[in-house]
């Protein structure tokens, strides 16, 4: 024990504590920031000194739901860590397991929210959230591996996966990334997601996190495959479809029609946001007879003294609104009201006044904003707010071919992606849901 | 080693990307640069036997079409000895470049069409940019005076000339529109005859009038037809309705409104030769005004009543263009779609379009007599 005690560098908070009844003794050994005091007085300090024997203590211990396997090692040192507790009785040893779980209630979902369905979200304990799967995907065939990740953090991770409809190759693959896995520190679920990833240069996930307990479970049911970290309150889920960021767990709880429009709606939103800032730069610049006289009248008119070229306008107005969006994501709540409001100010009626844009831009900018939060995932939503950067450049030097070689560019690129194993841009027609079977 | 060839990939990389920049330098030009025009007048030149003048109409933009209430045009007009040459010239008199996107008029003079078509055409429909939006009209006196005419009723940012032609404007069977590759086509394919519009303007030119028409034929004088025979081809050709017929019976007169339209035709042949023009006309329509009451009992007989009317003025512009010879319907091309092609074809139906009977049976269907009973 004393061993124990110094590979721990005699910290602080590690105590060991002897207790002792007549000629009964016995010692127990634990980290005070990571256990349940509470919970450790009463069910094993209390009955040691109520049942009569060390005999009798050691067999209760051994009957307690929460005793673990006993380890050695270095696997001990980080078992007790995590808010085991050692106990030795005369010559035995028993790790009981009585963690202090904080931060254990579900949030309410913040990224993803919706009108109808569950509306908490996961919390940050692995023990809860496992809890809320469990309560919601009752099926027996429901597996739940643990794995322990040999970072700094060793964070325990846990793979979850119906048995029966897995596909078992995209189930190994994952298997096999989380055991080869070698990085320094992992700290989240969404670091987690980039180091599965496995490319360095990524744009567009393959991997999709999510906080909604009835996305988890509905994938589930589809056969992917779900992985939880402790201390994180976003799941994996992999492998992904890139219609699987479109899809807001709301069209499942509204009527055939609504979701079809809205689903429609995003596709839109998503063409929207990508194409439009281009688009403005190949019509205004290279063939401005796409538009009907009426309008190339009316945007030559507004384009009336603006001193530079189209795409530096478009830039220039982009590059704000990101801005602005940056500024109000990472802002206290109480400051950001006051960074959009200042925003809107000079991407409203000041920019055209001041001939830095024409009015066309500040329609087509505040369209982008907008469309660009249709995607309901928000990972994507970024994705694709970089893209319409990159089409932007092929526009600039290229004209209105150039838009379309490089959206058709993106298209490709997008072909040849796969998650694990399942092309990127797989569409299941013959399945009522598109998630089906993947 | 390694490293050095990311290096010169890198370098590579960033002289291809320095070459593509430099490169597209020329297609580039803001909308803010360029001259929208939106007319083109071509007249015989004044100077110059077998010389253009070239008019161009500009559409100036304007900042804030709100508080606009006029249009704000400039002409550009200039003498060449074609049209490119003019052209030329003219994108000497700006300081933007002259955009020939929107050019959605074309207006020629009737004097060049006798002979010049070909040559004034082929600049036009050479250009990719206008061949397919272009509508071609004809002026009577000078192309140049119906572009610089100025109708009261136009607002900021808009033609009203092209609105006559195009449907989200007026909706007149008096009015003929051709596209640019329409009139092309019909110019040079056997067995039809382009209709032009005549496009007029009034004494003071604030206010545009599109009613008649001129049939065009390659070396011949162009054919003028009237307001009413212009009609007449509408009904034909296009299966306009929105017009109406005034019948006198029995010492009152009525006038019929004819709303729908649907013309059939078929080209009898015997013994490998055309001997008749079959035609079937219905229409539906309503009485629209008469001196008297009329009863809804007596609908038959108004139907007889105005079919009797339809068939004079029917055949009387078919009989006007064959005495001409002339086919602006294309009977001649629903020939030659119909029959197999050999060197007599289009012989045979010229020798006997001229004398060829029409067998026309129009069939109206009045709905009622108004709303009035």
């Amino acid at each position: 024990m004393k061993e124990v005690v110094e590979k721990m560098n005699n910290s602080e908070d590690i105590l060991t504590i002897p207790l002792q009844l007549g000629d009964n003794y016995a010692f127990v050994l634990y980290l005070k920031t990571v256990v349940d005091g509470l919970k450790l007085q009463n069910i094993i300090i209390k009955p040691f000194f109520e049942l009569k024997s060390t005999e009798f203590f050691s067999s209760y211990i051994q009957s307690l739901p929460d005793i673990a396997k006993m380890k050695t090692g270095d696997e001990l040192l980080i078992q007790l860590t995590k808010g085991h507790v050692l106990i030795a009785i005369q010559e035995q040893f028993f790790l009981v397991d009585i963690k202090m779980i904080t931060a254990s209630t579900p949030q309410p979902a913040l990224m993803e929210p919706t009108i109808y369905g569950p509306q908490l979200a996961l919390s940050e304990a692995i023990e809860t959230n496992l809890n809320m799967i469990r309560h919601r995907y009752l099926e027996p065939s429901l597996t739940i591996e643990t794995v322990q990740l040999k970072d700094k953090s060793h964070q325990s991770i846990a793979l979850i996966y119906d048995k029966k409809i897995v596909k078992q190759s995209v189930l190994d693959k994952i298997q096999k990334k989380i055991k080869e896995m070698n990085n320094p520190l992992i700290e989240s679920s969404g670091d987690l997601q980039l180091f599965l990833n496995s490319t360095k240069f990524s744009l567009f996930p393959v991997l999709l996190l999510t906080e909604r307990p009835d996305r988890i479970t509905y994938n589930l049911a589809n056969g992917k495959v779900v992985i939880l970290m402790d201390g994180s309150p976003q799941a994996i889920v992999a492998p992904v479809v890139f219609y699987d960021f479109m899809v807001s767990m709301e069209d499942n709880y509204h009527s055939f029609w609504i979701s079809i429009f809205t689903l429609i709606l995003r596709y839109v939103g998503i063409l929207t946001c990508i194409l439009l800032p281009a688009m403005y730069v190949a019509v205004t610049s290279y063939t401005p007879d796409i538009f009907r006289v009426e309008l190339a009248l009316s945007v030559a008119g507004s384009r009336l003294g603006v001193p530079y070229p189209s795409f530096i306008e478009v830039l220039f107005m982009l590059l704000f609104m990101e801005f602005l969006i940056e500024a109000s994501i990472r802002l206290p709540k109480a400051i950001s009201a006051t960074a959009t409001t200042v925003g809107g100010l000079i991407l409203g009626t000041a920019a055209t006044e001041a001939a830095l844009t024409s009015n066309i831009m500040i329609i087509i900018v505040s369209a982008v904003a907008i469309t660009s939060f249709v995607i309901p995932i928000s990972e994507m939503s970024f994705a694709i707010r970089i893209c319409r950067y990159v089409l932007l450049a092929f526009t600039t030097l290229f004209g209105t071919v150039g838009l379309m070689l490089g959206f058709l560019g993106i298209i490709m690129f997008l072909t040849n992606k796969e998650s694990f194993g399942e092309p990127f841009l797989k569409i299941n027609w013959k399945s009522t849901k598109r998630e089906k079977e993947v | 080693m390694y490293l050095l060839d990311r290096r010169k990939v890198v370098f590579l990389y960033v002289i291809v990307i320095q070459c593509i920049v430099l490169l597209a330098g020329c297609g580039f030009k803001d909308i803010d640069n360029r001259l929208f025009i939106i007319g083109i007048g071509v007249d015989p030149s004044e100077k110059e036997e077998g010389h253009y003048k070239v008019t161009l109409k500009l559409s100036i933009p304007v900042a804030s079409i709100k508080q606009e209430k006029k249009p704000s045009y400039q002409y550009l007009v200039h003498e060449g000895e074609n049209i490119e040459e003019a052209v030329r010239i003219l994108e000497t008199h700006t300081d933007k470049t002259l955009e020939f996107g929107h050019t959605k008029i074309i207006m020629v003079n009737e004097a060049l069409l006798e002979n010049n078509i070909k040559d004034v055409m082929d600049y036009f429909v050479r250009r990719g940019d206008m061949q397919l939006i272009a509508w071609v009209g004809v002026a009577k006196e000078s192309a140049e005076e119906v572009l610089r005419a100025e109708p009261k009723a136009e607002e900021a940012v808009s033609t009203s000339i092209t609105r006559f032609f195009d449907n989200t404007g007026t909706e007149s069977p008096y009015i003929v529109s051709a596209f640019m590759f329409e009139f092309r086509r019909n110019t040079r394919s056997l067995g039809i005859d382009p209709v032009l519009p005549i496009v007029e303007t009034n004494d003071d030119g604030s206010q545009l009038i599109v009613n008649k028409s001129l049939i065009v034929q390659e070396g011949r004088v162009p054919f003028e037809l009237s307001s009413r025979l212009t009609r007449e081809y509408n009904t034909l050709a296009n299966d306009l309705g929105g017009y109406s017929y005034k019948i006198e019976f029995e010492g009152n007169n009525i006038v019929v409104n004819i709303g729908k339209t649907k013309v059939k035709y078929k080209i009898i042949t015997e013994n490998k030769k055309p001997t008749a023009i079959n035609m079937k006309i219905e229409m539906t329509g309503e009485i629209i005004e008469s001196d008297k009451d009329l009863s809804l009992n007596n609908l038959e007989k108004y139907n007889k009543l105005a079919e009797d009317e339809v068939k004079k003025h029917v055949l009387e512009f078919l009989t006007t263009v064959q005495k001409e010879n002339l086919d602006p319907i294309g009977f001649g091309l629903k020939y030659r779609t119909m029959h197999i092609n050999n060197k007599d074809t289009m012989k045979k139906w010229n020798e006997a379009y001229p004398e060829l009977p029409i067998d026309l049976k129009v069939d109206v269907n009045l709905k009622s007599t108004g709303t009035i009973e």
